[in-house]
């Protein structure tokens, strides 16, 4: 959503009637609102509500002309009469009502959601208005992570510190930690927890699936400043990071899908040639352990044998058995 | 020179008063003769006046009816709304069912949620407030999709340079994908499309076009774990060694009543699905050298042949056997 603040754009046509077609029912309903509500509950300022009100009276068709809405503002007090036309809000489109669908299932999927609570009631009645369909959301769910997902959303709510056993991919190993959660989502499958690290004093993402034990502490930090950037899908994007360019035959495309990118080009026999960040190295090994046969390293050239030589070692294994 | 966004919002809603007012659908003629100097004067200016505003309020969501009239304006285009089919029904949410959707929208931004909320008379969404959010995918043949499996209706659309004709039962998030699932009618069965893959815009028919077999379960279209996608044994499973650093993951991931065995120092022997040799293969070596296929053979053999490979490529093409996820 866009800040109320900065928003400097000039509103289209088309914005401004949608807004008003929601606002003139809502305000009917509302009887006598202050200006001041008005404003917060569309995300618009005062002066805009007002030359928006000011325009709905002026419309009418003959021989009704300049009645047809009823509707002033005095002494920064909105009042409404009941109109003829616009007492209830325009039909869901498609795209509302697949948000709302969309948005309820996910929520069913979170941890302790209530299928019989208010969410659920709630979205059995709009399948009144927008028909039964099948939208099913299958998020990562599964006994151990369930109970983490549930004990990092408390220490969310209550800013408590936890101290974590957690894997980390990069380096391939488990360490001890504290932290503070703050924030916890989910993406491309799977659940991360963006949290004050104690260790290095920064804000770090968490794969919540890699922690293996949690303890609260009992300890309380304060709330974040408002305004914190949301960790947003972009969140793993870093321009730092070293780049390898793969070739990739058909069966191995998929990482393309599943990984951040930089640069992606086809040729005509499907064959694939694409630039990756680097997360590690350890990263890089599980990825081209995977593709096998099917990627070849083509820059930069110090990584043209990691994938022959990972290979190797994990091969040591069968071979000394 | 006047403001013309101020002119056009006041046009548009007395458009839209005038279309939802009149009894019988108007020709542009009679439109123009209502809001009497709001359209241009000159017929193609004015044709072309219209079609825009009739555009917009069709992009917001008016649903405006088309007529072609007989008698005195014999093939004339009429135009009116339905008030029936513009209006929200009154779905009687109570106040604790809005303030839930509200929330279940911050969980994930949809694009379309806030306009959806102010609908329902929710307030507007308090950014940043959700302790817990999910990152959906917006593809846009979603809602199309989502619209036409509830009305029925089949959908057409193109996918890997073929046009295809589905009678959508479902959608389903997996993996951070969106899949549409339904009977596709070229291959009379039942089909599991990406919708991010689709190419251009899904079109949908009129409602009611088929009706959904009782008992489809959209979830159970494919499973979840690609470990189990595919091969002739979905019971097939396989015995892993997994080293101590990754064993308490391994375990968490699984569930313990796939450890068959504890060794000492905290290694496990656990069972794994293996019907899909691919997927299998890529779960083992994501765990690099910390883990180690024990049996079957066949399993064991092929990651094995699999590395040998990957040391000494080019493989020889008639080693490949893999299977594809999803259509």
């Amino acid at each position: 959503m866009t800040a109320r603040r900065g928003r400097r754009s000039r509103r289209s046509a088309e914005e401004r009637l949608r807004r008003l077609l929601v606002m003139l029912p809502w305000l009917m309903e509302q009887g006598e609102t202050p200006l001041a509500d008005v404003a917060r509950h569309f995300d618009l300022t005062p002066e805009e509500i007002t030359a928006d009100l000011e325009l709905a009276s002026m419309c009418g068709l003959p021989p009704f002309v300049d009645e047809m809405i009823d509707v002033f503002i005095d002494d920064d007090v909105v009042f409404v009469g009941i109109p003829r036309l616009f007492t209830r809000p325009l039909r869901l489109t498609a795209p509302e009502g697949f948000a709302l669908v969309a948005a309820g299932r996910v929520a069913m999927q979170l941890p302790g959601a209530d299928p019989a609570g208010a969410l659920g009631r709630g979205l059995q009645k709009l399948a009144a208005a927008l028909g039964e369909d099948a939208v099913v959301v299958d998020l990562p769910r599964g006994p151990g992570l369930d109970e983490t997902l549930a004990e990092l959303t408390a220490a969310v709510r209550r800013i408590e510190q936890v101290d974590i056993r957690y894997w980390t991919a990069s380096r391939d190993e488990v360490t001890d930690r504290t932290i503070t959660p703050r924030r916890i989502f989910s993406d491309h499958g799977d659940w991360y927890v963006a949290a004050d690290d104690q260790r290095s004093g920064e804000r770090r993402t968490f794969r919540v699936d890699r922690i293996e034990a949690l303890t609260a502490t009992g300890r309380f930090d304060e709330p974040e400043e408002p305004g914190g950037t949301a960790e947003g899908p972009d969140w793993f994007a870093d321009g730092g990071l070293p780049q390898v360019t793969l070739r990739l035959q058909p069966p191995a495309r998929w990482v393309v899908e599943r990984y951040p990118v930089d640069d992606v080009t086809s040729d005509e026999h499907g064959v694939t040639t694409a630039t990756f960040p680097v997360a590690s190295q350890p990263w890089l090994e599980r990825m081209l352990l995977r593709l096998g046969p099917d990627a070849v390293v083509v820059a930069p050239a110090a990584r043209a044998t990691l994938a022959a030589t990972a290979a190797a070692r994990v091969l040591a294994r069968y071979e000394g058995a | 020179m006047a403001a013309p966004t101020v002119e056009r919002v006041e046009r548009l809603t007395n458009l839209l008063a005038l279309l939802l007012e009149t009894s019988q659908p108007l020709t542009l003629i009679e439109i123009a003769g209502a809001l009497d100097g709001q359209y241009p004067d000159k017929e193609a200016n004015r044709r072309a006046a219209f079609e825009r505003d009739k555009a917009a309020l069709r992009d917001i969501g008016v649903p405006i009816e088309t007529e072609v009239m007989i008698a005195h304006h014999a093939g004339a285009t009429g135009y009116w709304i339905d008030r029936d089919r513009y209006e929200l029904a009154d779905l009687e949410l109570e106040p604790e069912e809005r303030r839930a959707l509200q929330v279940a929208v911050a969980t994930i931004r949809p694009t379309a949620g806030q306009d959806a909320l102010w609908k329902l008379g929710a307030d507007a969404l308090d950014a940043g407030s959700a302790p817990v959010t999910a990152f959906v995918p917006d593809v846009a043949g979603l809602p199309v999709l989502r619209d036409a499996a509830a009305r029925r209706s089949t959908v057409t659309f193109r996918y890997r340079d073929k046009q295809r004709r589905l009678d959508p039962y479902g959608l389903l998030l997996r993996n951070g994908f969106w899949y549409a699932i339904g009977r596709d009618h070229d291959h009379d069965g039942s089909r599991t499309y990406r919708v991010d893959r689709i190419e251009g815009e899904v079109v949908a028919g009129p409602s009611g076009e088929f009706e959904r077999p009782a008992g489809v379960d959209v979830a159970a279209a494919f499973p979840a774990d690609p470990k189990l996608i595919g091969g002739d044994d979905p019971e097939a499973v396989a015995r892993v060694l997994v080293d101590a650093p990754r064993a308490a993951q391994v375990e968490r991931e699984l569930g313990s009543s796939r450890v068959v065995a504890r060794r000492a120092e905290g290694a496990i022997e656990v069972e794994v699905p293996c019907a899909n040799e691919a997927a299998f293969r890529s779960w083992v070596l994501g765990l690099l050298d910390h883990a180690e296929v024990l049996a079957p053979p066949e399993r064991r053999a092929d990651v094995i042949a699999w590395l040998l490979a990957t040391i000494d490529r080019p493989r020889p093409r008639a080693a490949r056997t893999r299977k594809r996820r999803a259509s």
